[in-house]
């Protein structure tokens, strides 16, 4: 199949990527191998959080923090999109979400410091209105509330964590039943998240609620299951019944707020007229004169060519299966070549679970125009461009940039795309 | 830590994704249409990757929950790492109705090709009794056919027979083998004829090769054996067919057995070559239109239309060819109704206890459809129809129909 840009990934820097060529009037495709993590991991767009993966303090203006990342570190993920495409690709995001419906807040200027499930205050430059009441450097005393029998959220550890973390005062925690729910069922977000969206439900754990939280100026944080098809309504319903500002705190996988991002954007892209092709692995690039021909996608039963003018890599690293790794080489699907880190195994992790993971920057060596490079710089192809995970050099968990980098890099991505 | 020593010889780099793949990432469970609809099934997750750790070919397979799975794939298609979710679901409930037996029911079920052929013989009597309330009642309580699912019309004219006396076009450019499928035989041999004609005004010769059922009715009946046998009659068939031409499918479920399931699922030697020449017919005709070779003369098809993409459709790997095709034709107004699984999934909606489940499936999407007030559904399933028209009450299209219309076709 034919098309003037294809995008191959699912994550937020192929979705910005395909939004930048979409507004450019060009034609795109969006190649699906398998949903990223975006699906069920991200909630918030971070654009930096902490100037290092140790620094203990949190950074308030990621604008001119993100400027002076991009003149110390040249090679950074940043430095390469450039501070235009940062700043650029926030304003698309922010305008997409706005056209999307998806009610969002933020600015670059400016982090929130959002609390966790476990507790920790997380700085976030870009989230979901429904999370923003639970900024941290507001006074206003928090409860935070857990359904029993759900496992995925517990009150009293996060209240307790964030007493301890962040030194706030006046943190406690409420535990309430949902209809229907109890010990003797097996649930998660996905059910309850559905189970708001009917009224007598939501009313029904708004009436505890108002009952057990007393109190002028609470705040009320719940797991982030308000809703999964309609979040809007839902939470602006279940925050009048509660009669308290509320805010929802993202749960681990599946998180509810991941999901209502991605499907929003996802539906919006194709409501453009924009086509996904579903469960097709890329697995080969034909690559003839520094140019890509086509990439050869694993549809069944054979391969479905998809030939563009123009290509951007908006792959993740591992989560998507994008590189694997044998003993000593990890290989790319597109041009299968040992790419740039031959470290042997033990190199590839850190001792500490919780240290910055050396795999994790594992990835294509790029160009200034951000093509992936040989061993000598030299590009593979000249109209392929690399964003997000897959990129050399990308981990976003340490210094909270997990958003910002891919949007930021498959705006640039798209920008070269769109050039070439 | 890992050892300094540790040192193999190979680099092994793993092609195929195991079951070790999954990372538990919930990603399948959450858009899974069963769970969404029930909650005493267990999601894909826990019955696929999970529950296969425990399993082995000696030991009796006794999941809980299992016959819930419905095979609509949309696992497969989500997992980010390509663990073939429905395949150990497969599997396992094929184990378990080997060690069970099988309801009457679903030894019919399985038999589409069988089914076909009696009711296309008998087709005023069956098509009565398929509508007929007191019938249906006695069927439900007998053999456990819901008595509310419209059951589908008997011809008696069937499209093997009607192909035979189709005059075949003086000259052609090309030749194509049709897998015509049981339901276009018995049940709707008009969308075959459509179909037919639609290739012929692409100066395309249609050749009918001898074919049997595809299996994938006997697949989720819990009857791999048969599937295979069947299978193995198809690749026997359409292997000399295939050194000569390639194969289009105008049913969605049918054309993946035949690309992906034989091969991956039933283990069928030699069944590869085969699926490597077949194309879902819309999927041909856009490869037809991207290489210049599409007849572009259409009559104009004045038509707001509601594409439905079934789930097996998006496992094809291909994207939505019918939806490029028909915006080709001046006047078609297309646009997609994006609200998930119909819910009916081939013969699962059909049975008395999953009935309820597959309309609430469906529900969403009925809303949706009702909502948009177009003039027609279209999806390239059968069933996918048959659910839409009868839990929205709309009249529906396979796509190649419109297609054949603007060639001044029906």
């Amino acid at each position: 199949m034919k098309t003037d840009v294809a995008v191959i990934g699912t994550g937020l820097a192929a979705l910005a990527a395909a939004r930048t060529v979409q507004q450019s009037g060009r034609q795109v495709v969006l190649v699906w191998p398998g949903l990223s993590s975006l699906y069920f991991l991200s909630a918030t767009v971070d654009v930096l959080g902490y100037p290092t993966a140790t620094a203990a303090e949190p950074i308030a203006h990621p604008a001119e923090a993100v400027a002076r990342l991009i003149a110390q570190e040249p090679t950074h993920p940043y430095a390469r999109a450039g501070m235009n495409a940062v700043e650029a690709s926030i304003a698309l995001m922010l305008e997409w979400f706005k056209e999307a419906g998806l009610a969002w807040e933020g600015a670059i200027d400016r982090n929130f410091l959002l609390p966790t499930a476990t507790g920790m205050p997380k700085p976030c430059c870009l989230a979901p209105a429904s999370m923003t009441a639970g900024d941290l450097s507001r006074p206003q005393p928090l409860v935070f509330c857990g359904f029993t029998g759900y496992q995925d959220f517990a009150p009293e550890f996060a209240a307790a964590n964030l007493t301890r973390q962040w030194g706030a005062a006046d943190v406690s925690a409420v535990r309430v039943t949902a209809p229907g729910y109890g010990a003797e069922r097996l649930f998660t977000s996905i059910d309850l998240a559905r189970s708001f969206e009917d009224a007598a439900f939501r009313d029904a754990v708004a009436g505890q609620l108002r009952e057990r939280v007393t109190g002028d100026g609470v705040r009320v944080g719940v797991p982030g299951v308000l809703g999964l098809t309609m979040p809007n309504e839902t939470f602006a319903a279940f925050q009048r019944a509660v009669g308290h500002p509320v805010f929802e705190i993202p749960t681990v996988p599946p998180s509810v707020i991941a999901l209502r991002l991605f499907d929003r954007l996802r539906k919006h892209l194709q409501e453009a007229g924009i086509e996904i092709i579903w469960a097709a692995p890329a697995h080969a690039a034909d690559v003839t004169d520094q140019r890509c021909r086509s990439i050869l996608l694993k549809a069944a039963g054979h391969e479905l060519p998809v030939e563009a003018a123009a290509y951007v890599l908006a792959l993740e690293d591992w989560v998507d299966g994008a590189f694997r790794a044998g003993v000593h080489t990890v290989r790319d699907p597109f041009f299968h070549q040992a790419i740039a880190w031959n470290k042997v195994p033990t190199d590839r992790t850190a001792e500490s679970l919780f240290a910055s993971q050396p795999f994790e920057e594992v990835g294509y060596a790029l160009t200034d125009r951000l093509q992936p490079a040989d061993v000598n710089g030299k590009p593979l192809a000249r109209n392929v461009f690399c964003a997000g995970g897959a990129m050399a050099g990308y981990d976003p968990s340490g210094t909270k940039s997990r958003g910002g980098m891919a949007i930021a890099t498959g705006y640039r991505a798209a920008q070269e795309a769109l050039a070439a | 830590m890992i050892t300094e020593e540790f040192e193999p010889t190979t680099d092994t780099v793993e092609e195929e994704a195991s079951v070790e793949a999954c990372t538990k990432c919930t990603a399948c469970n959450t858009v899974c249409p069963v769970a969404r609809s029930t909650d005493i099934f267990r999601g894909p997750k826990a019955l696929g990757p999970d529950m296969e750790r425990f399993r082995s070919p000696q030991e009796a397979a006794v999941t809980p929950g299992l016959d819930l799975c419905s095979g609509c794939k949309l696992c497969e298609v989500t997992c980010p790492s390509q663990v073939s979710i429905q395949e150990y679901i497969r599997r396992a409930q094929n184990q378990g109705a080997r060690e069970k037996g099988r309801s009457l029911r679903d030894w019919v079920l399985g038999r589409t090709r069988l089914l076909g052929k009696l009711g296309s013989m008998t087709a005023p009597l069956a098509n009565f009794g398929n509508g007929n309330p007191l019938f249906r009642v006695l069927m439900e309580r007998f053999v456990g056919i819901h008595r509310r699912r419209p059951l589908p019309k008997y011809q008696w004219l069937t499209f093997e027979r009607w192909f035979k006396r189709h005059p075949q076009p003086a000259k052609s450019r090309r030749k194509v083998a049709y897998f015509y499928g049981c339901w276009v035989n018995y049940n709707d041999r008009r969308l075959g004829e459509r179909a037919v004609a639609a290739l012929e005004r692409n100066g395309i010769e249609v050749v009918v090769p001898r074919q049997q059922c595809c299996g994938i009715p006997a697949v989720v009946n819990s009857n791999m054996d048969l599937a295979r046998r069947y299978g193995l009659q198809n690749v026997r068939h359409l292997t000399p067919i295939v050194e000569e031409m390639d194969i289009v499918a105008s049913s969605t479920s049918c054309g993946l057995m035949l690309k992906h399931d034989y091969s991956h699922l039933l283990e069928i030697a030699g069944s590869e070559h085969v699926g490597a020449r077949v194309y879902d017919i819309m999927e041909y005709l856009w490869m037809l239109h991207e290489a210049g070779e599409l007849n572009l003369e259409f009559e104009t098809v004045p038509m707001r239309l509601l594409y439905h993409a079934p789930c097996h459709l998006k496992s094809h790997g291909i994207g939505y060819p019918a939806m490029r095709l028909l915006r080709l034709i001046p006047g078609v107004h297309l646009e997609e109704v994006d609200e998930g699984c119909c819910g009916i999934s081939g013969t699962f909606g059909v049975k008395v206890e999953k009935y309820d489940l597959s309309m609430k499936i469906g529900s969403r999407l009925f809303e949706a459809v009702k909502a948009a007030g177009s003039d027609q559904v279209l999806a390239d399933c059968e069933t996918c129809r048959m659910q839409v028209e009868h839990g929205a009450g709309a009249t529906s299209a396979h796509p190649i129909e419109i297609l054949a219309r603007a060639y001044g076709h029906g």
